[in-house]
Order: structure tokens, then C-alpha cells, then sequence
């Protein structure tokens, strides 16, 4: 599959005067497949923004490139520029005093579309977003969803095949946040634009996301299509369900695992990686004289999977394999879990 | 060429748009041109001006006030352009950055000559100043302001780095108001400050174009004494280090990430 971003070796070090030197993206590669959902997820300060401002070419990197549909950002800027639309968190994006209407044609202007197709464009846009009827009105009179609902359609406004939303639905109340939604559905689904969210909200991102990276202290720590990364966990995660209360002196015995009551019952769950070893916790609840109700794979979350990960992470246990494309090899994950 | 106009044309679309948004602001203005110029005219002539003296310093006042806006729009307008975001959004283009500030730069002279000019022909009504318009006051009038710009450029190179640089910006502005020859002629001025005074933009400006327009000197007459050839000097100076400078600005910020900080 082509690539619509090509991260190669990306670095970031800001260097202050008198201050230790910040390394905020780390030797990253990365490829975005062209058409799909892409989630860059990690937490605050991780370097998702960093990257995502270095391939909109308002960072510069320290070293490292990055490629928009085979353009380079800093040698082929104008080429490259008119691969993107971007809406940056954080920032209107937009003129609040102009309105819907006045901002698509000026935005639509500076990125070298003009004219009738620049109108029908904006039209389109404005219709799709329902927006068309207030098309007249300055965007400061418009809701917290209508204005980032205005800041998206100039970002669409050239109909760049690549998007970039840094946190498209923060602040958004629930009905706009569906909107925005189904409407970053659309555009990868119906008009093959490759998408790139970053988010804090994991629902969104595992439920619209074909595929998840985590970045962490500026390095990636998995890079992999969101059923992959779902069902790894999915395979690794067990609940043995006992009946009645288990003594805390017990569920000690079960290495790893963590005890919940539910139903009168109680919930062991946890991560197996070999199968002996669950026969062998098996054998260890008959010694104990439990009574095993149960034995089910567990239903993992991408909040889990992303909690679990940072924390490896986080704990230095795990060291994402740039050499594979960021990707974590599947028996290093194994080793860890 | 029809980049450029495109561009021109859509920053002063947004300008006009954006004015009018502040029609309050815009007509305050307005009035306070005129105000502190009749205030400072009487104030200067002891409470009676004569209509010549009048003359003269509208010519450096309006000079000046072109100075005000120009160092506004490349400092303050910079700045919040950063914290809407709209800079970003501007720097994502795909035209060429320089033509994009170009455009603006135009944009921002365009809004202040109907800015300054409503405001001028509402003084020379009212106060009964004569001043002839003459076509040779339009080149010097571009060539000024050329230099004007090109030291607003170095003021907005510095936002985007520095970003607080409101109390440079405020000190050059009245620094220009009182060393220019807005107020008084700078040859008045003692031998280093009137050396000092001539380095800086719009003073050479003001020169010339009292001398065209007051005095009816032709273009040629002031080439021969040197004062054209001292303004062209001056402004393009002005203009090409405060142009590279801005680049080497925007290139800074980029490296610093702080093209969208504040």
C-alpha cells in the first residue's frame, strides 16, 4: 500500500541557552498508509504535536524528513503544502471576526485556489457541515462545535488528500463530537483522504482508527492496525471465574493477577502468555479447592492497551524497535506481558 | 503577477473586513489623528499656527502616522495572529511565505492611506492648509514607505521570535515621532541627533517629500542636492536587511517551534 507519510528518522531537540536540551521526537519512522484512519495517541508532552507540526513544515527537525505523498516538506514545501489541511489544537484557526463564509475564501485563496471551483467548493463544504444556512455569520456568534466545525472545512477548503486534526473533538459537546465524527469518517471512507487524529479520547480513536500509533517521551512505542493491537491483547488477557470469595492470601498465589467480585463471584484476571502456565493456574485453583466457574479471554480496551503500554514505557522494561518501522516485535510484546 | 494580485487583493479583503469589524475603533482613529495633531500644532505655536508652519507638519505627522500603523500591523497584528492560529494556517500555505507577507504588507498600506487620507483631508478643510498635490510626492511616498516597512519587518521578525516586544515597538514609534522631523525639522536638531535622526526611516522621507510638496522642488532637483539619492539609500537598506531579517526570523521560530507560541 503507498505511503501518504514518510517519516524517516525524525528528530527534535530543543536546546536552551542555559537549560538541558529537550529531546521531543526521537528518531521516529513511521509509515501512514494513503486512505485510513490514522490515530497518533500518547500523553501530553509526548511528541504527538511535535511531529504533527514538523510535517506541516512549522517545525523545523533537527534531523530526519518528512515525505506528503512522496514530497518532501522542507525541500519541496510548495508541492508538499499542498498535500495537507491541518487543524491545530489549542488555536481558533480561524478568523472569529469574518464570517463561515468569507473564511473558506480567504483560507481557500492562500492555498492557491481561487474562483468558481474555490466557491463550489466552500459551498459544498459549508452544505455538508451544515452550516450553509448561517454561512453569513461571523464565526465568533457560532458554538464551540460550529466554530471547529468552520476551522475543518478550511483545512478541507484545497481538498488536500491528507488531513491532519490535532484533538478535532476536544471541547465539544456530544452532538458536535458525533459530527465531527461521522464527518472524518466520510472523508476516508468515501473520498480516500488519508486522516490523522490525534486524541486523548481512546472510544474515538479505537472506534474510528484503522490504525494506532503511541508515541511515548518522543518515541514510538507500537505502530499497528487497531484490530492487531486489540486482538494481541485480547489473546494475552484471561478471567477465571471462581465462585464464591477468594481469600487475598490466594489470589497472592496467582501471580500478576487482579481480583474483582462480581455477582458473588469472584474475577481473576490477567495475562497469560504460554498455555502450561494457564493449565498450571488451573492446578493450582483445584489445590486450593476453588471452584473454577469459568475460564474466558478478556475483552481488552485500546484505554487498557494504551495505559499498559505507556507504562512499560514509562518503566524502561520495553524499547520500541525503531529498525521495524516502530513497529513493537510481537515476541518482544510477549516477553513483556 | 496574478499570484500576487490574488493575494494583495484577498489580504485586503480580509483587512477591510476585519476594520470594519472594529468600525469603533477605526473612526477613534480617525478622530485621533486629527486631535493630536491640531493639539500638538497649537501647543508647538504657542496657541497660534500659522497655515505654512501647518503644512509642513502635517506632512511629517501623517508620515509618522503611516510609521504607527505599519509597526502595529508587523508587531501587534503578528502577535495575534499567533495566538488565533491563523499564522499557522498562513505558514501551511502553499504560495511562497515572502509573497504571502508581501501581500500583507500592501494590505496594511492600502487600509492606513484611507486611514490617514480621510483623516488628512478632513485637517486640511478644517485648518485651511494648503497642500498641493503633486505626482512626483507619489514615488518618494513609495520609496518611504518601502524603507518603512522594511524596518516593520524587523520589528515583526522579532514578535515571532521574542514574542513581548510591545516596549520596543512603543519606543520606536515615539522615538520616530520626535527624531523624524515630524515636529521639528531635523536640521534643528544638534549635530550627532540630526546624524542619528537621519539614519532612522521616514526621516529622509519627510525631507523630500517637504520638498516636493511644499517647496515644488522637481525629482531631479532633489537628486542633484542629494536627499532623493540619501532616501533611496536609506530605504533600500531598510528594506533588505529588515526582509532578511524576517526570514532569518521565521527560520529561528521554526527551529524553536515557536511559530505558534505566545
Amino acid at each position: 500500500m503507498t505511503a501518504a507519510i514518510e517519516i524517516a528518522g525524525l528528530s527534535k531537540i530543543y536546546t536552551k541557552r542555559n537549560g538541558p536540551a529537550v529531546v521531543a521526537v526521537d528518531n521516529l519512522s513511521l509509515s501512514i498508509p494513503a486512505g485510513q484512519i490514522f490515530g497518533f495517541l500518547g500523553s501530553n508532552g509526548a511528541g504527538k504535536t511535535t511531529t504533527i507540526k514538523m510535517a506541516c513544515g512549522l517545525v523545523l527537525p533537527t534531523s530526519g524528513s518528512v515525505q506528503l505523498n512522496g514530497h518532501d516538506v522542507q525541500r519541496q514545501r510548495g508541492q508538499a503544502m499542498r498535500q495537507i489541511g491541518a487543524v491545530l489544537e489549542g488555536t481558533r484557526n480561524v478568523y472569529w471576526r469574518m464570517t463561515a463564509w468569507q473564511n473558506l475564501l480567504y483560507f481557500g485563496r492562500i492555498k492557491g485556489v481561487t474562483g468558481k471551483p474555490l466557491k463550489e467548493r466552500a459551498e459544498r463544504l459549508l452544505t455538508e457541515l451544515d452550516l450553509w444556512e448561517r454561512r453569513n455569520d461571523p464565526v465568533r456568534d457560532f458554538s464551540r462545535g460550529m466554530q471547529q466545525k468552520v476551522a475543518i472545512a478550511c483545512a478541507l477548503v484545497a481538498d488536500p488528500p491528507i488531513v491532519l486534526l490535532d484533538e478535532p473533538t476536544l471541547g465539544l459537546d456530544v452532538q458536535a463530537g458525533r459530527t465531527v465524527k461521522r464527518w472524518v469518517e466520510q472523508l476516508a471512507r468515501q473520498e480516500g483522504k488519508t486522516v490523522v487524529l490525534t486524541t486523548h479520547q481512546m472510544d474515538l480513536a479505537e472506534s474510528l482508527c484503522d490504525r494506532v500509533a503511541i508515541m511515548s517521551q518522543g518515541t514510538l512505542v507500537t505502530n499497528r492496525p487497531t484490530g492487531e493491537l486489540l486482538g494481541l491483547f485480547r489473546q494475552e488477557g484471561y478471567e477465571l471465574r471462581f465462585r464464591g470469595y477468594v481469600d487475598e492470601a490466594v489470589v497472592a498465589r496467582f501471580d500478576g493477577f487482579a481480583a474483582r467480585e462480581e455477582n458473588g463471584h469472584t474475577i481473576l484476571s490477567g495475562t497469560i502468555s504460554e498455555h502450561d502456565k494457564l493449565y498450571r493456574l488451573i492446578e493450582l485453583a483445584e489445590m486450593q479447592g476453588l471452584e473454577l466457574l469459568g475460564v474466558a479471554q478478556a475483552e481488552p480496551n485500546l484505554e487498557e492497551i494504551f495505559v499498559e503500554l505507556l507504562d512499560r514505557a514509562g518503566q524502561g522494561k520495553h524499547k520500541p524497535d525503531q529498525r521495524s518501522n516502530g513497529r513493537v516485535p510481537h515476541n518482544a510484546l510477549r516477553e513483556v506481558i | 503577477m496574478a499570484l500576487a494580485g490574488t493575494v494583495v487583493l484577498n489580504e485586503i479583503q480580509k483587512r477591510i473586513i476585519l476594520v470594519w469589524g472594529y468600525k469603533f475603533n477605526f473612526f477613534t482613529q480617525m478622530f485621533m489623528i486629527g486631535f493630536i495633531f491640531v493639539g500638538i500644532s497649537f501647543f508647538m505655536a504657542g496657541g497660534q499656527p500659522d497655515p505654512q508652519m501647518l503644512a509642513s507638519g502635517l506632512v511629517g505627522y501623517l508620515v509618522w502616522f503611516f510609521a504607527m500603523a505599519a509597526i502595529s500591523d508587523m508587531s501587534w497584528g503578528i502577535r495575534e495572529e499567533t495566538q488565533t492560529g491563523t499564522l499557522e494556517q498562513m505558514y501551511m500555505s502553499p504560495l511562497p511565505t515572502g509573497v504571502l507577507m508581501l501581500g500583507r504588507s500592501v494590505a496594511s498600506l492600502c487600509i492606513s492611506i484611507v486611514l490617514v487620507g480621510i483623516s488628512a483631508v478632513v485637517l486640511i478643510l478644517v485648518l485651511g492648509i494648503s497642500l498641493p498635490v503633486t505626482l512626483a510626492a507619489l514615488p518618494v511616498f513609495l520609496l518611504t514607505m518601502a524603507g518603512l516597512y522594511g524596518f516593520a519587518f524587523i520589528l515583526g521578525g522579532a514578535t515571532l521570535v521574542f514574542k513581548q516586544v510591545e516596549a520596543l515597538a512603543n519606543l520606536m514609534q515615539n522615538a520616530l515621532l520626535f527624531l523624524n522631523g515630524a515636529l521639528l525639522p531635523v536640521d534643528r536638531l544638534p549635530g550627532w541627533m540630526e546624524a542619528f535622526a537621519k539614519t532612522l526611516p521616514t526621516t529622509q522621507g519627510i525631507i523630500v517629500l517637504r520638498q516636493v510638496i511644499l517647496d515644488g522642488q522637481s525629482l531631479a532637483q532633489s537628486w542633484q542636492d542629494g536627499s532623493l539619492v540619501g532616501l533611496v539609500v536609506n530605504s533600500t537598506i531598510y528594506f533588505v536587511v529588515g526582509w532578511f531579517f524576517f526570514r532569518w526570523c521565521e527560520n529561528r521560530a521554526r527551529t524553536m517551534g515557536a511559530l505558534g507560541q505566545y
